[in-house]
């Protein structure tokens, strides 16, 4: 596939054009970060750069079908771990579309004003989005948003305990055979875990014991030390 | 039994998940309404339903939504209209919080202590660039007593004659062009007014860190305080390193490679600065660092939690320490 510049819809709105992702824009003529803004048979798309975001990198190095790595368009996801909105973005040109045609909600939770600051500016262009400033691990505070349990979660918060965090986060919001994915970062953990590869095998094992692990796969070279996890619930 | 509770519904449900009692709320609310009940459940208060079912119910235990304690059953789930009052109220609420994290003086200190640490390393520089440039012209003039009145007194000059006569040197062999004046000029202006812009910022960062770690100041002086709880990443965090932490802050590079390869550890980071460290000899400076580094955390612990601020008669209890310390050991040790 490499190499090939077959574009290849991974969803209504997703599409991959060789080692390239492309999402269409749902705010139309702005670029989040500075991404390039590409027109495809009259639709404007943003490039979704996979050396910025962990889900982009996923979806390009699967093994399997890229589609599952993505939430039904339209549903309520939840997102741990937000950051400063480059895959929230993309998730949202995914899930909502424009002026939330597809009537989608994209929860994301951080715990970092800072990061907050770029994710209230974005919900106020991007209806669908709902940004929370709080604890990944206190979802007492923030959990009456997410009403009924999703179908899709996503968890990058780069501190120890990543993978305790996501088996609770799963158990209380993802539903029966949903998908769980979970962005780990080896240098998190602490040193005396080992090195990454053991971090990695270490997490593959507890994962295993509460959920259907689907596929690691190893984010080298997009992003080092870090490994993307897609679980199933049982 | 359980008081199951949501932002907008509240309900009663025994064991197996049959309602006792329920309270619907499936009127509309204003983002406002919303926002109030959002914040009510994140602080762990109840929604006024729970609260009537709870006087109707007084051994219901209240759990939120989505617990894993409670029975199967359906729920009253908010309605779109609801949902859709409910989001934007979340980014209301997250607006808030954002604009709240100003009044959060660790951010406010750090912002201030790197400002003056970045201002300081481009004064330096320019500083040097500016004394170079005006021995080329006139290399009788010395500087090496007083390099930050150099800028100073170019301000008000309009040649460099001018200044030859001012420091009492032969005029320049070749004169700088007037364009080439202009130039040197402006960068002699920008260095002296970096010298006021310093001293501002360091005055802003004594009067914070005064309010903020009270004791700390007292006991090391409010620059040396600042920069502690700014490398601890903030005064909250700061209280609760050991002392053995607070001794090495800002040794990060020794203190790893210690552990890494073993080589010795370093005695004091930061601390260093202070003078009861730095002007002591030698063999003491480890010595007098831990135990500074265990009254530095004490103080700091104070200052976090709000107690009586250290004063004069705490830091002359240290200083005698100190002193103590030093009488102790004043002769180097035998090898």
């Amino acid at each position: 596939m490499a190499g090939s510049r077959r574009k290849r819809p991974l969803s209504h709105s997703v599409l991959q054009e060789g080692r390239n992702l492309w999402t269409v824009n749902a705010n139309p003529g702005v670029a989040v970060r500075g991404e390039s803004l590409r027109k495809f048979r009259g639709v404007e798309h943003r490039r979704w750069d996979p050396n910025r975001s962990k889900l982009a990198a996923g979806l390009l190095r699967t093994r399997k079908d890229p589609s599952i790595l993505l939430p039904e368009e339209g549903t309520t996801v939840l997102y741990l771990g937000a950051g400063h909105g480059t895959t929230i973005s993309h998730l949202h040109d995914h899930l909502c579309g424009q002026d939330n045609e597809s009537r989608g909600r994209l929860v994301a939770v951080d715990l970092a004003p800072r990061f907050l600051r770029d994710l209230t500016y974005l919900a106020h262009q991007r209806p669908g989005l709902v940004p929370v400033l709080g604890d990944a691990r206190k979802y007492d505070a923030w959990g009456v948003l997410v009403p009924s349990k999703v179908n899709w979660l996503f968890q990058d918060v780069a501190q120890a305990g990543q993978v305790d965090i996501f088996l609770t986060a799963t158990k209380r919001f993802l539903a029966k055979g949903g998908i769980g994915l979970l962005s780990l970062k080896a240098a998190s953990e602490r040193q005396q875990d080992g090195n990454e590869n053991e971090v990695f095998a270490k997490a593959f094992d507890q994962l295993e014991e509460h959920v259907e692990v689907l596929e690691h796969i190893n984010l080298t070279g997009f992003e080092d030390q870090h490994a993307l996890f897609v679980v199933r619930m049982r | 039994m359980w008081l199951w509770y949501s932002w907008q519904s509240a309900a009663v449900v025994n064991e197996n998940g049959d309602f006792l009692d329920i309270e619907v709320n499936d009127g509309n609310f204003s983002v406002q309404g919303a926002k109030e009940r959002l914040q009510l459940v994140a602080q762990g208060n109840l929604p006024p339903e729970a609260k009537l079912l709870l006087e109707r119910f007084p051994e219901a235990k209240p759990t939120p939504h989505g617990s894993e304690t409670l029975p199967e059953a359906s729920y009253p789930l908010p309605t779109d209209e609801q949902q859709m009052a409910a989001d934007t109220a979340a980014l209301s609420i997250a607006e808030e919080g954002v604009a709240m994290s100003a009044g959060d003086p660790d951010r406010r200190l750090e912002h201030l202590l790197r400002a003056s640490d970045e201002l300081r390393t481009l004064h330096l520089t320019m500083e040097a660039r500016l004394v170079e440039w005006i021995g080329l012209f006139l290399p009788r003039a010395r500087f090496e007593g007083d390099r930050s009145g150099l800028a100073k007194s170019m301000v008000a000059l309009s040649s460099l004659s001018e200044l030859a006569l001012l420091l009492d040197v032969e005029p320049a062999y070749d004169d700088p062009s007037t364009s080439e004046w202009n130039a040197l000029h402006d960068w002699g202006c920008m260095v002296a007014n970096q010298r006021r812009q310093l001293d501002r910022l360091e005055h802003a960062i004594r009067e914070s860190t005064e309010s903020h770690l009270p004791s700390v100041s007292a006991l090391v002086g409010p620059m040396l305080a600042a920069r502690l709880c700014v490398e601890a990443h903030g005064r909250a965090r700061f209280a609760r390193l050991p002392a053995g932490t607070v001794q090495v802050l800002g040794a990060e590079k020794a203190f790893f490679s210690h552990i890494r390869s073993g080589t010795p550890p370093p005695k004091h980071g930061h601390i260093f600065m202070h003078p009861w460290i730095s002007r002591s000899p030698r063999w003491v400076r480890g010595k007098i660092a831990r135990m500074l580094a265990a009254k530095i955390s004490i103080a700091a612990r104070i200052d976090a939690f709000e107690g009586t601020a250290w004063g004069d008669d705490e830091v002359d209890e240290v200083e005698a320490k100190v002193t103590a310390i030093r009488n102790e050991f004043s002769q180097p040790p035998r090898r």
